[in-house]
Order: C-alpha cells, then sequence, then structure tokens
C-alpha cells in the first residue's frame, strides 16, 4: 500500500440539528460530511467542487481540526490526527493552513500588515528577535506577491484592494511554512481579472516550495487551471473524483456533466445547451433514499431511489458513484 | 539600541497620526467639541483649586452669625453658606471630590462590566448563562435604595462611596460589551487566528479587544456621569463624607439649614449648576466620541439621495430644454448621451466616477455592463435612476428614457419614472429584504406604493402571479425572507423589480454571491422574462463569461470611462481595446484547461487620482508616449463599435 501524505478514511461530521422534542428524545442531524475516502500525495494539487450545502467546508474546517469528526480517520504525513491533542493541534498548524473565501472579513481592521502576516509567528513563538521577525513577514508578503514588502507593513486592510487583501491572508499562511494549504474559495468574492493573479499565485507556491493544496471552490471553471485532481461533492459526499482532464473531458456523473454545463464559456458564438438542474441542494437532514442525487437527477431510474450506488471505476483512477456510470460510449 | 529608539519614534509616530486621524472627525461634530470644552473648563478648576479659590475651603473658619447666607458681592462672588463659608471657594473644591469620586467609580464600573462581557460574549454556554443571569438580577435590584443601605452601614468615607458606586453601576456596560463580543466573535478573522493555532487569551487580546474598545469608551463617558450624579444624591442624602465637600454635600448642607427658608438661592444654585454643566458636558462629549469611534453610526450611503443634477463649467442647474422628442427609430427605449458623474465633497478634487458614456437600449435588448469593482458602472446606473449619494452630482451629459429627459425632471416626476418605467434589482439583494416582514407583504408594499389603488383580492392575486412568474410557488409568499433560500431570495427581488411592470431592469450584480447552479437559474430566469414580457435589462456583471452567454451587446467601462461598446460578437472576437482583450484573457476557459491564465497586473485606478492621459496606460501592455499625456476619444469602428484607444486611430492611419 501505498504511503500517502494525507489519507482520509469514511470521514463523517454530523452537527446536531435544533434541540431534542420533550417526548421525541432522538436527535436530527446534519449530516454535512457523510463519508469522505481521500488521498493526497506530496505536493498535490486536488480541487474539492460542490454547491453550498455539500459539506467542503465543512471537510475542510475538519482537516484543520476546527470541527472534530463524527467518525473516520485522518492521516497526516504518516501520523493519526483524527483525534489530536490540543498540544499536537497547535504544532500540526504549523503544517497545515488555512486561506479564507472572504478577504473583507478574514483580516482584523485594526491591525497592521505586518501584525497581520507576524502573528502566527508570535502565537508559535517561532522567531528569536525583531530582525528576524521581520525578514520572514517580507519574505511572506514578497513570495504572496506583494513587492516590495516594506511599502505594505505598516498599512491597514482597508487601505488595500481586495485581490491584495487575499495576498496578505495567503502570506499569512505561508510564514508558517506549511506542507498543506486548505484553500476555502480564495477567489469567489474577487473580480475576474484579479483571480487569475491569485490562481497563478496558487500554482506558483506548488511549484516553487511544494505545497499539497486542497482548492475548495463552486466553480468548475477556476480549478482546471493547477489542480492534478478533482473531487466533486454532493450533499456530504464525493460522486466522482479523477485526474483533472479526464473528469473535465469525459465526466461520468449526472451532477458533474450538469455543473460542467454551467460554467459560462467566454465565446457568444459557443452558446450550448445548458443543463439546468432545477431545485437546490435538498436538506442535509433528511437525506434522499438510494442515490443522494436521484430527486434532481436527469437520467435517475428505479434502481437510483432505492440502492445507493457504490463507487465505479471509470477509467484510470477515475471513480464515479453513480448506476448508470461508464455504461455509455 | 538606536533600532529601538527608532522603532519607539515610529510607534509614537503611528499613535499621532491615529490621533490626528480621530481629532480630524471628531472637530466636525459641534456638540461633541462644545462638551469637549465644558469637561476642560471644569478639570482645570478642579486641579487648580488652590490657586483658583478665593478663599481656602479646607480650613476652619470663624463664622460670626452676621457672616451666614451673605448674598454674593464683590467679596464673595456667590455669597456665603450657611457656616459662612464663601460658596465659590466650596463649589470649586467641591468640584475636585465630584469629579474624582465620577472617574474612579466609572473605572470600577468599566472594568467589571468589560471583563464579565467579554467573558460572557467570548466563551458562551454556561459561563455566558451564569454571568448575564447574575447581570439581570443585579439589574433589577433598584441601585439607590441599595446603595443608601450599604453606605448606611459602612462608614461614610470617600472611599466607600466610589467602591459603592463603582461596584452598582457596571451591568449596562456588561450588557453592551457582551452583545458587541458576541458580533466580533463571529467574524472570520477569528477563524483565521484559531487556524493559525492562536489561544484564546491571544484572541480576546489582539482580536475582541480592540473592536470592543471604541465601544467601550463611548459607555465608560456615560457611567462617569452616571457616578457622579449617583454620589450627588448619597451626598444630598446625608450619606457622603463629611470630611469631603462635594457638590452633593453643598445640596445638603443648605438644603438641611434652611437656605430655603431664608431665600439663599445661592447655597443652591451653585452646585446645582456644577452637576448640570458636567453631566451636560459628558453627555455632549459621549455623543461626539460615538458619532466617530461606533462603526455602526457610519452613514450609509445611500441614506440621503439628494440627486443634485448640475453643470460643472457653470455651477448652475442644468435646465435642459423640456421637449417631447420623436426618437430616429421606434424602438430605442434608453438613450444616455455623454453622461458624467462626480463625487464632490469639501476640500477635495472631484473624483470623476462617470466621465462622457453615452449608449443606447432598445426595446427587449440586454445589454452587459462590464468593468472591475471601482471602475463606475453602479455610479452610472445609480445615475441613471438619480439616486446617487449625497457627494453624487450629474456634472453634464443627457438620459432620454421614453421620450423624456431624466436629468431634467424634478424628484416628484423622477418618482415616477423609477420601478414603473425602470426598476433596478440592487447588489447582494440577499440583504435587501426585511427579515421580520412576509416576502409576500414586501412584494405588495412595492405594488401599493405606486399603485395605491390595487387592494383587497387583486393585490393578492398579483403577487401570486409575480411569484409565479419568477418561479416561487405562490403559497411560499407568506413565508419570511430566512425561511427562503439565497437563490430563491434573489426571485424574490426580480419579482419586486417586476412590481409596477417597468419597461427596463437594470440587474447590478445579481449573481455575484450565489453558485454556479443557482446562478444558472437565475440568468435563465432574466433571459425567459425579458423574452416574456418583452423588457430591456441592464446586466452589470465583472464575469464575462456570464456577458457572453446571454447579452446582446457590451459596454466595457474602465475608470470611469468607456473602454470599448459593441454588439457581443465584436466584442468578444474583434476587440479593439486592449482592457477588453486583457479581460478575455484573464478568463478561465474549460477548453484549454492547461492554459495558464492571464491576469492584469496592477489594480484600477482610484477615481480621486486618476492618471494622465488614458486611464488604463498604467497597466496597459501596449501603451505607448501619446497614452500618457493624451485621453484617447471614443473612436467609432463600425455601425455599432465604439472603443477609445489611440491604437485605433494609428492603426486607421496606416492602413489609409
Amino acid at each position: 500500500m501505498q504511503d500517502y501524505f494525507l489519507e482520509v478514511q469514511r470521514l463523517k461530521k454530523y452537527f446536531a440539528a435544533g434541540r431534542p422534542g420533550f417526548f421525541n428524545r432522538a436527535r436530527e442531524h446534519v449530516h454535512a460530511v457523510d463519508g469522505v475516502d481521500l488521498q493526497l500525495k506530496r505536493g498535490e494539487v486536488i480541487a474539492m467542487v460542490g454547491e453550498s450545502g455539500c459539506g467542503k467546508s465543512t471537510l475542510a474546517l475538519t482537516l484543520m481540526g476546527l470541527e472534530e469528526p463524527t467518525e473516520g480517520r485522518i492521516v497526516f504525513e504518516a501520523k493519526e490526527i483524527t483525534h489530536a491533542s490540543e498540544h499536537d493541534r497547535k504544532l500540526l498548524r504549523q503544517r497545515i493552513q488555512m486561506v479564507f473565501q472572504d478577504p473583507y472579513e478574514s483580516l482584523n481592521p485594526t491591525q497592521t500588515i505586518e501584525e497581520i502576516v507576524a502573528e502566527p509567528l508570535d502565537v508559535h513563538g517561532l522567531t528569536h528577535g525583531k530582525a528576524e521577525r521581520e525578514a520572514r513577514v517580507v519574505k511572506a508578503l514578497e513570495d504572496a506577491g506583494l513587492k516590495p514588502a516594506s511599502t505594505y507593513l505598516p498599512r491597514f486592510p482597508h487601505q488595500l484592494s481586495g485581490g491584495q487583501r487575499q495576498r496578505v491572508v495567503i502570506a499569512g499562511a505561508l510564514v508558517l511554512e506549511p506542507h498543506l494549504l486548505i484553500a476555502d474559495e480564495p477567489v469567489s468574492m474577487l473580480d475576474v481579472s484579479i483571480r487569475a493573479e491569485i490562481l497563478n499565485l496558487l500554482a506558483d507556491l506548488r511549484q516553487t516550495r511544494q505545497i499539497s493544496i486542497i482548492l475548495i471552490t463552486h466553480d468548475l471553471g477556476t480549478c482546471g487551471y493547477f489542480a492534478d485532481r478533482i473531487a466533486v461533492m454532493y450533499l456530504g459526499r464525493i460522486v466522482e473524483i479523477g485526474p483533472t482532464g479526464e473528469v473535465l473531458s469525459n465526466p461520468q456523473h449526472p451532477y458533474t456533466k450538469a455543473l460542467l454545463s454551467v460554467v459560462p464559456v467566454p465565446n457568444p458564438r459557443l452558446r450550448r445547451q445548458r443543463l439546468i438542474l432545477q431545485g437546490e441542494t435538498p436538506n442535509p437532514i433528511h437525506l434522499p433514499s438510494g442515490c443522494r442525487f436521484h430527486p434532481r437527477c436527469p437520467i435517475a431510474v428505479e434502481r437510483c431511489r432505492a440502492e445507493d450506488p457504490a463507487y465505479v471505476t471509470v477509467g484510470q483512477s477515475h471513480l464515479a458513484a453513480c448506476w448508470e456510470a461508464g455504461k455509455q460510449a | 539600541m538606536e533600532a529601538a529608539s527608532t522603532k519607539t519614534t515610529e510607534a509614537q509616530r503611528q499613535l499621532a497620526a491615529r490621533f490626528l486621524d480621530f481629532w480630524r472627525v471628531f472637530r466636525r461634530n459641534r456638540m461633541g467639541l462644545v462638551g469637549l470644552a465644558m469637561l476642560a473648563v471644569i478639570v482645570i478648576v478642579a486641579v487648580f483649586a488652590e490657586v483658583l479659590a478665593p478663599y481656602d475651603a479646607t480650613a476652619p473658619v470663624d463664622a460670626t452669625a452676621a457672616d451666614v447666607y451673605r448674598p454674593p458681592s464683590a467679596a464673595h462672588w456667590l455669597g456665603t453658606d450657611d457656616a459662612g463659608q464663601d460658596v465659590f471657594s466650596n463649589f470649586i473644591f467641591g468640584a475636585r471630590v465630584s469629579l474624582i469620586v465620577g472617574f474612579f467609580a466609572a473605572f470600577i464600573s468599566v472594568f467589571i462590566g468589560g471583563v464579565l462581557g467579554i467573558a460572557a460574549g467570548f466563551y458562551g454556554g454556561r459561563v455566558e448563562n451564569f454571568l448575564m443571569r447574575f447581570t439581570d438580577v443585579m439589574l433589577v435590584i433598584p441601585d439607590l435604595p441599595l446603595m443608601v443601605v450599604i453606605v448606611a452601614l459602612t462608614k461614610p468615607s470617600l472611599l466607600n462611596i466610589i467602591f459603592v458606586i463603582g461596584l452598582l453601576g457596571w451591568t449596562t456596560t456588561a450588557r453592551i460589551v457582551r452583545s458587541q463580543t458576541l458580533a466580533v466573535k463571529s467574524r472570520k478573522f477569528v477563524l483565521r487566528a484559531r487556524a493559525i493555532g492562536a489561544g484564546n487569551g491571544h484572541i480576546i487580546r489582539h482580536h475582541i479587544l480592540p473592536l470592543v474598545m471604541p465601544i467601550l469608551v463611548v459607555n465608560a463617558v456615560l457611567v462617569v456621569s452616571l457616578a457622579i450624579l449617583n454620589e450627588s444624591t448619597l451626598s444630598f442624602l446625608g450619606l457622603g463624607d463629611p470630611t469631603a465637600l462635594s457638590w452633593g454635600q453643598m445640596l445638603n448642607y443648605a438644603f438641611g439649614r434652611g437656605a430655603m427658608s431664608t431665600g439663599a438661592w445661592w447655597a443652591l444654585v451653585a452646585p446645582g449648576f456644577g452637576i448640570v454643566w458636567v453631566v451636560l458636558g459628558l453627555t455632549l462629549f459621549g455623543h461626539g466620541l460615538e458619532q466617530v469611534l461606533n462603526p455602526r453610526l457610519e452613514a450609509h450611503h445611500l441614506m440621503k439621495p439628494r440627486p443634485i443634477v448640475r453643470h460643472e463649467a457653470t455651477g448652475k442647474p442644468l435646465l435642459h430644454e423640456r421637449r417631447g422628442r420623436v426618437p430616429d427609430e421606434a424602438p430605442i427605449l434608453v438613450e444616455v448621451k455623454n453622461l458624467s458623474i462626480s463625487y464632490i465633497s469639501d476640500g477635495k478634487p472631484p473624483a470623476r466616477a462617470v466621465e462622457n458614456v453615452s449608449f443606447t437600449l432598445r426595446e427587449g435588448e440586454l445589454m452587459g455592463l462590464v468593468g472591475e469593482s471601482g471602475c463606475g458602472k453602479t455610479t452610472l446606473m445609480l445615475g441613471l435612476l438619480r439616486l446617487l449619494p449625497a457627494a453624487g452630482q450629474i456634472v453634464d451629459g443627457e438620459v432620454w428614457f421614453s421620450g423624456r429627459e431624466l436629468t431634467a425632471l424634478t424628484e416628484t416626476e423622477m418618482e415616477d419614472v423609477r420601478w414603473k418605467g425602470i426598476s433596478i434589482i440592487f447588489q447582494g439583494a440577499m440583504n435587501a429584504l426585511n427579515p421580520v416582514r412576509t416576502v409576500g407583504d414586501q412584494i405588495a408594499e412595492a405594488i401599493v406604493k405606486h399603485n395605491p389603488l390595487m387592494k383587497g383580492a387583486a393585490l393578492e392575486a398579483r403577487v401570486s402571479e409575480l411569484l409565479d412568474l419568477v418561479g416561487i410557488s405562490p403559497e411560499h409568499k407568506n413565508h419570511f425572507p430566512h425561511q427562503y433560500s439565497g437563490g430563491m431570495r434573489q426571485r424574490a427581488m426580480i419579482a419586486m423589480a417586476l412590481a409596477c411592470n417597468p419597461q427596463v431592469v437594470i440587474a447590478d450584480e445579481p449573481t455575484t454571491a450565489l453558485d454556479v447552479m443557482i446562478q444558472a437559474q437565475v440568468l435563465e430566469l432574466l433571459d425567459s422574462l425579458r423574452k416574456k414580457l418583452g423588457l430591456s435589462i441592464i446586466f452589470v456583471t465583472h464575469d464575462l463569461g456570464v456577458v457572453a452567454e446571454m447579452c446582446d451587446s457590451v459596454l466595457v467601462m474602465y475608470g470611469g470611462v468607456t473602454a470599448e461598446y459593441s454588439d457581443v460578437d465584436t466584442v468578444y472576437n474583434l476587440a479593439k481595446h486592449p482592457y477588453t482583450q486583457e479581460l478575455l484573457k484573464a478568463f478561465p476557459d474549460l477548453t484549454h484547461p492547461e492554459k495558464r491564465l492571464a491576469s492584469i497586473p496592477g489594480y484600477p485606478p482610484r477615481l480621486d487620482d486618476l492618471p494622465a492621459g488614458c486611464r488604463f496606460a498604467p497597466r496597459c501592455p501596449v501603451a505607448f508616449e501619446r497614452c500618457r499625456v493624451e485621453a484617447p476619444a471614443i473612436h467609432q469602428l463600425g455601425e455599432k463599435h465604439f472603443a477609445s484607444c489611440h491604437l485605433v486611430e494609428e492603426n486607421s492611419l496606416t492602413t489609409k
């Protein structure tokens, strides 16, 4: 068996929904993450794609240790970290870092850029002396593309544009020199023209620093660029996973096909038939019977209502959880 | 050593800069300034009491009966009191005692309230439950009787009074601080700090406290005035420290020893005036502080629309000749001609947010308005509807809508155009619904505002019809916004925009915060509405992909000016302006996933600091000398293809 850098096995995270009734002791649960298996090699980039409510952000928080998993295992760098102690968790934070979605909200407005980027160093007591501290802050900022860094140090977040702020967030994660970076929708709040910069920056970091990245996004269009693999999530489970080229050119799960068809193509001569799913992701408290996608699936058959599909191998390390997968062509 | 000293001077300089910023805003608040001056006077008086007072109030006096309750005179400006002492001097020394009690008691209250409030808000759960129930109990116990009891039972010394007032006055502070802590705690940067590995102590010190502090400071000012009032009350009731003369004590002596019956009003007026002066000063000062420090009081820019239409050159109101107009071609619905909008605020050069923009919108046309954030898209649309924030002014140009020139209309006439003629779906519509009223109710309100005669069953039917039109089952009309999903709320906003059968709908980034699938649903809905109702739509977005999917024509804006304007096919396949070309390259293209994304280096210009020449020149890959000095004119390249770039001209010169 291959040793993976990160291995996630049957991971589940349920949240209690509401209070138990007076007569009814059984609690209802939100099945946010419902049995996710995932392996990641060192230096690999995987994109987790899905709509809001599919559990991708909860998965990120659980991997970060900011949420306690309900079931399953997480093994990171050959060590089980599923229920790490407070002390181990703090050490882990140096190796697993996160970039949050909203660069307007994730920076403290009263701190200067220097304070923000140096904060992780101070928290972990990693630097000795002001000179070393400043050198590491400057390096992180410049690695994140804010040059010359010295002009940014005394500024406040509100003096920067959205793209610059997201670079500060990335610098704050890089300063600890993590091995794994979890990027939760790093560009969805930014203008399209600036998205490219941030995505290119992440791609470069992976090249120069050998950082593994888990990119969480709702947009298949933004992940094709540097993800090695794509995992499509629906209602807490991965429904299709495979190499980026494979998934984009030969999607097998009907949900992946629908997501692909609605990615806007910037060419008016290529207006296509879009496969727009009706309704929204159902409530993750009462999961549909059988295949969890069948109520919105355009090709659902009787079997889908009753039986939950297992993963079918449809190509080189390309899996899809659909009874119909691999049947066509 | 030297490095350390430069560091401190740097820190001092920053502190000074922050203070100057604060002062710049604060000094505009007249009431706050008056309050500050009032406080300064009384503090100076208290500090220099020995110098200012004509008599030493602390020294014992040999008073004869003739000295008691003497009216104001040259020797005793405010007369004398029951012991023959100078009231003016007592007033000055009393200020010192009252202020000391006020400040120290308030310090204790604010400290306790702050600590408990932060602890309750931050830790939540049982800690919060216990602390807040304790606070509630303290809040319902009547303060004054309790104080009286405690002070009466202990020795009436100044220290005891400070402690009693301080220990009983923290409840409101605790509540205010707790709610602010709750608000700060839920913000993303606190989660980020956790992800970094920061512990609770670090988060409280670096993330919670700096954001709670402003509210705590404002609250502290009010607590001081309450403490002074409480001290005066206690002293008036005879529970003060007999060795420390405060204003309350002066009142007590005067009342108790016959000032009223002898008509010695001066002995009562002086201390009363002191109390009123300080409390009023503190209240005014606190009000001023709050205006500066409380982020929630920042004026919302849409609160007071003051649609001023003024010609820039003459400064006179723009008055276009008002005439009906037969358009050259019947189906043109909106025609914007050379529209310019500036933000004008005192002491700053005007920010030219929109300059010389022209476009036409035909019946049933879907126009995309594209550009990065801050390039003037929203300003242009608000200008069209004359809903600009107070500083925004239309300084030039015309807006024609079905034969009327909108910049020349009166406000009442304009109200008629809004919603019935042109309606708008605002950006971030998720938050535009009132959370405590049902969605149907809010749609009905939009209808009645413009059709006051519609009511009862007809109104209900119309609401159902509108909901049905946007794909929401009418049975959901009695639900509240929080029961709707993001996509449904956006649909409800569209229904509201359609309430009065407008001819034109402006959709300002209606899908930006939505998931791709919901975005596709909303776009499909807009497209079908256009076909079904013959609507014209202006679709404002920064996403070129969305525009390519559904628009007929595209206006690309950069830095407040038209970069390129044409039909959608030309813009995507024969773009002439470098900005359009770069924007297209920056768009992820699924058909070539291996290609590295091109990005436009730099950021859009600040509108109050525009570059000379072409506004795009600093970021333009093909800019040359002329671009940096001369702004390009808008060149017409085809029947309906415009671009503002010098290269267009150069190229046509070389081909000729």
